[in-house]
């Protein structure tokens, strides 16, 4: 079994954004990346299926520009065999969109073909949460999205998929090939450890340009302002569990 | 960059939410058994025994690290890794290694290195420790010590000299003297069991550093037999040079880890404590303070890195400069430490901070693996060699 995991490089959960002083977007300068928390769920799920011998072979795929290379690194220390990076310099937050960015990854799907695709549920830049399920889309395979558990069946042919919602725990069964995305539940990444930093330096990451893949990547909307959210008004303290009740109830809050 | 990636996101998750409170106890076995899995102690041993093969830059760079979050436990990771196995890695034959080095890079032992004495510190030639031919022996006169040596004194101020405060850590390499002349020093692999070899005087209380252990170590005849000979008898000198040299830019490394920290915490704080009206950050008083920090800072981690881009772990040739690294480093940490205090007012004397035990931390890079008058006098030395600077 096959599994292509994507990975994108986005602005690190830790940083605080700044919007930049144009409105245009948020500030990418000097700021520090790493790869999507969620894309780390879905790299450390390939990697135990290839531990428990399930999938025999995991490939790495990062749509962005050159230094997504480094996201690729990262994902080859976590146990990816190979990469396949998708050079562009579109702003992979709000230029290059979910459409665009599943109809890239279906070329890669039909270059490697995978049995499984993994992704993360979400990037937390753009949180658009439909690269995922647009590429199930085009592929016409099924999906699972905010996955939560995942066992694959000892035939390789089908996967049970635990994914949490607002009104409980939905479980799915479908057959292979399909696309999970993965919710932070699913596992703990791992570290990458420094024998396989190194090991991965030797592991071959195969180039394409995106403007050479034959898909339309033109946004579909615009972004025409990027603003900071509005200062946290001061709280107000409270005496009782009783008076916060009744200040909600005056507020029209509950 | 993806190890000091890696490195970070693991020092957030694992390292930093210990060290207060192992600053007031002890040494943290779990979490060093941690760094082995991820190879950090293995970091520059050889791949086949464990190790990671990485270079002196990666070395500095896990240093700077550990040592943003943990100086104390980053001392205990510095006199097993880079003062044992890195030395060991080095120095020692292919048999040494094989035996020694998986599980030291595995974190199942905690080892250390001897070399400083009751009475002999920067002074190292005039060490008094001593191993002759074992009597008995088919060895000549000259003590080649065909059926091992026996080793008579003690070594003091050893980094993981104990790790529970009862016993000795597991192995070291210890420096003694094998002959009448100064320079008739060998390298011999003690370990923990070996009749004779035991904890001498536990080193309490110490001004910083609370969570790496400091001992005394005695040695009572030890008959330590001949495969655990480094190198060639009497051929320490060369290792231990050579040994110096890394463990300078790790030492400074340290201080490079400590000054960031502190850096961070006092821009943080400038920006959110409010005096007369207005952020403290906006008071030239507190900019200088912070601004000047960064400077030395950059300053010192840019001399670090150079230096660690062309320092070969498998001979020397950096002594000025990782002299003089180490010399800068090691009271800018001090200084921005201070000068952390400082901004952070009473809020930085106390512990809640960590400024506090920062501070405590950084004073030790002024003394241990070389004090700062040690580094004047090897820096001068090598300047009257030069002569003229190239």
């Amino acid at each position: 079994m096959r599994v292509l995991v994507a990975v994108k490089r986005v602005v690190d959960y830790a940083v605080k954004v700044r919007v930049r002083p144009d409105k245009t977007a948020v500030e990418l300068q000097n700021v520090k990346m790493s790869m999507n928390p969620f894309c780390e769920n879905a790299m450390e799920e390939a990697v135990r299926l290839k531990e428990a011998k399930l999938a025999t072979e995991i490939v790495a795929v990062s749509v962005g520009p050159k230094q997504a290379q480094e996201t690729l690194r990262t994902a080859l220390a976590m146990g990816a065999d190979r990469g396949v990076h998708i050079v562009t310099d579109m702003r992979a937050d709000q230029e290059l969109q979910p459409l665009a960015v599943a109809k890239l990854l279906r070329t890669v799907v039909d270059e490697v073909k995978p049995d499984l695709v993994l992704m993360g549920k979400q990037a937390i830049d753009g949180d658009n949460c439909q690269t995922g399920p647009m590429l199930a889309g085009l592929l016409g395979w099924p999906q699972a999205t905010f996955a939560a558990k995942l066992e694959v069946a000892d035939s390789k042919k089908e996967v049970t998929v635990e994914r949490e919602t607002d009104t409980g725990t939905q479980k799915l069964q479908m057959g292979l090939p399909a696309v999970v995305t993965a919710d932070l539940r699913l596992n703990a990444p791992r570290y990458a450890t420094l024998p396989n930093i190194m090991k991965a330096k030797k592991k071959p990451i195969a180039t394409r340009d995106a403007a050479a893949a034959g898909v339309d990547l033109a946004p579909r909307n615009k972004v025409t302002n990027v603003t900071d959210p509005p200062p946290r008004a001061a709280g107000a303290v409270v005496e009782s569990v009783d008076d916060l009740v009744a200040k909600l109830k005056a507020d029209g809050l509950v | 960059m993806q190890l000091r990636n890696m490195v970070r996101a693991f020092v957030q998750s694992d390292v930093d939410p210990q060290a207060l409170q192992f600053n007031r106890q002890k040494f943290n076995r779990q979490l060093f058994r941690k760094c082995g899995e991820l190879g950090l102690l293995g970091v520059t041993a050889q791949e086949q025994h464990g190790g990671s093969g990485m270079d002196a830059a990666a070395a500095v760079i896990v240093h700077e690290e550990l040592a943003a979050s943990d100086p104390a436990f980053c001392l205990s990771y510095l006199a097993h890794s880079m003062l044992f196995v890195n030395n060991l890695a080095q120095n020692g034959s292919e048999a040494q290694r094989a035996r020694f080095l998986p599980a030291a890079c595995s974190g199942d032992a905690v080892c250390g290195m001897g070399m400083s004495e009751p009475g002999s510190g920067t002074d190292v030639l005039g060490m008094s420790t001593t191993a002759v031919a074992a009597p008995g022996d088919s060895g000549s006169g000259s003590g080649s010590g065909g059926g091992g040596y026996v080793l008579n004194g003690s070594k003091m101020w050893i980094t993981n000299g104990t790790v529970d405060g009862r016993d000795t850590g597991d192995a070291f390499l210890v420096y003694a003297r094998t002959g009448r002349g100064p320079r008739d020093i060998s390298t011999f692999i003690v370990e923990r069991g070996m009749a004779g070899f035991s904890l001498g005087t536990k080193v309490e209380d110490k001004c910083g550093m609370r969570a790496s252990m400091t001992a005394e170590l005695v040695f009572e005849d030890v008959r330590v037999p001949r495969e655990n000979l480094v190198g060639e008898e009497g051929g320490a000198l060369l290792s231990m040079v050579k040994n110096l040299e890394i463990e300078r830019l790790a030492l400074g490394a340290i201080s490079l880890g400590i000054a960031r920290r502190c850096i961070d915490i006092m821009n943080k704080y400038s920006m959110e404590r409010v005096a007369f009206g207005k952020p403290i950050s906006s008071y030239g008083q507190v900019q200088r303070h912070i601004a000047e920090s960064y400077a030395e800072y950059m300053a010192g981690r840019a001399y670090t890195y150079s230096i660690a881009a062309n320092l070969d772990l498998t001979t020397h040739g950096c002594g000025l400069d990782t002299d003089a690294v180490k010399l800068y480093t090691a009271t800018m940490g001090k200084n921005v430490a201070d000068r952390a205090m400082q901004v952070l007012g009473g809020n930085g004397y106390v512990g809640d901070y960590q400024v506090e035990r920062l501070w405590r931390d950084a004073k030790l890079m002024e003394i241990g693996g070389g004090t700062l008058e040690a580094h004047h006098k090897n820096i001068v030395r090598d300047l009257r060699r030069l002569q003229v600077l190239p």
